[in-house]
C-alpha cells in the first residue's frame, strides 16, 4: 500500500468522517491538545536532556528523570491521540507535502533514540550510583541527538500548514 | 558549556518561530484579488483547519479554501448550503505556484446569496 493510498483510506476511515461532523471548533480543540501534548513532551524532554549536557548539576539526575520522562510519555500519548484525528480530517491535502515527510522519520529516530539510551549502561544505573565521566559523555551524546531529532519533528511538523 | 548552550538554543528557537510571522500574510498568493465562476464539484466542508469547497472552471478543478471552519459559518456558508452542481462565483487570491489551482477566497456569491468570508481584505 502506498503513502497516497494510506492517506485515502485514513481520510475515508471511520475516525476521519467522525472528526469531520464534530463541528466547526473540532478542529481548534483537537489541534491544542496537540500543543499541550508536544509542551509536555518537549519541555520535560528539555529539562533533561539540559541536565544530562551538565546544566543543573547540583540537582540529582535520578531525581529530574523520574517526572521528566513520566511527563513526556503522557505528552506523546497526546500528541499522538490528537495528531491522528487531526492528519484523518483531510490526509489527502498532505500527499506530496514535504515537512510530513520530515517529521515522521524524525520522531522515528527520536524513538530510536529513546529506546538506544534506555538500553545504556549508564541510564541503568543512574538512579543506583554516581556515574563516571564516559557514563555521563555516552548520556550527553544521547541528549544532542534527542533535542535535534525532537526539534527537527516539532518544526517540520509546525511547518506542514505552511507548505 | 551553559552560555554555549543557552545561545545556541535560543537561536534554535529563533529559527524555528520565525517563519511562523509569514502565517497572516497570503504569502504564495497573487497580490492581485479576481474572480472565478464554476460549478460545484465538492460541497462546503467546515472541517479542518480552514473551510473548503471544491469547483470547476472550464476543465480545471480549482480548491477554494476558506476561512477557519467557525469564521466561514459566521459569514452564513454553511455545509450543504450549496448543492453540488450549482454555479457559484469566487472571488480571491490564485496560488501563484504553476499548475496550483487553488484561490485563497474572500467572498462567495450563490445565486442572491453572497457570503462575505473575509470582509476586510475586499
Amino acid at each position: 500500500m502506498s503513502l497516497a493510498h494510506f492517506f485515502a483510506w485514513l481520510e475515508h476511515s471511520w475516525l476521519g468522517a467522525s472528526v469531520r461532523s464534530l463541528g466547526v471548533w473540532s478542529y481548534g480543540v483537537i489541534n491544542l491538545v496537540h500543543i499541550l501534548g508536544i509542551i509536555l513532551l518537549f519541555g520535560s524532554i528539555l529539562i533533561l536532556d539540559l541536565r544530562l549536557l551538565g546544566a543543573w548539576r547540583q540537582i540529582p539526575l535520578a531525581t529530574l528523570s523520574q517526572p521528566t520522562t513520566r511527563m513526556a510519555q503522557i505528552g506523546f500519548v497526546l500528541a499522538v491521540a490528537s495528531g491522528i484525528p487531526m492528519l484523518s480530517v483531510k490526509t489527502t491535502d498532505y500527499i506530496g507535502n514535504p515537512f510530513l515527510l520530515i517529521k515522521f522519520p524524525a520522531i522515528a529516530l527520536a524513538l530510536l533514540n529513546v529506546w538506544l539510551v534506555h538500553r545504556t549502561v549508564a541510564w541503568q544505573a543512574h538512579r543506583e550510583r554516581d556515574l563516571q565521566p564516559v557514563e555521563q559523555r555516552r548520556l550527553a551524546q544521547g541528549a544532542v541527538l534527542s533535542l535535534t531529532f525532537w526539534l527537527t519533528a516539532i518544526t517540520s511538523g509546525r511547518m506542514i500548514g505552511y507548505w | 558549556m551553559t552560555w554555549i548552550l543557552r545561545t545556541g538554543l535560543a537561536a534554535a528557537f529563533a529559527l524555528a518561530a520565525a517563519p511562523v510571522f509569514a502565517h497572516h500574510g497570503w504569502s504564495g498568493q497573487e497580490e492581485k484579488v479576481s474572480d472565478m465562476t464554476g460549478t460545484v464539484v465538492q460541497g462546503v466542508s467546515l472541517a479542518g483547519p480552514h473551510a473548503t469547497m471544491k469547483i470547476k472552471v472550464k476543465d480545471e478543478v480549482w480548491d477554494v479554501t476558506l476561512a477557519p471552519p467557525a469564521r466561514t459559518a459566521r459569514s452564513g456558508l454553511k455545509e450543504g448550503l450549496i448543492p453540488i452542481g450549482d454555479t457559484v462565483t469566487v472571488r480571491g487570491n490564485r496560488s501563484t505556484e504553476p499548475g496550483r489551482h487553488e484561490m485563497k477566497t474572500i467572498y462567495v456569491r450563490h445565486g442572491k446569496d453572497e457570503f462575505h468570508v473575509y470582509p476586510d481584505r475586499e
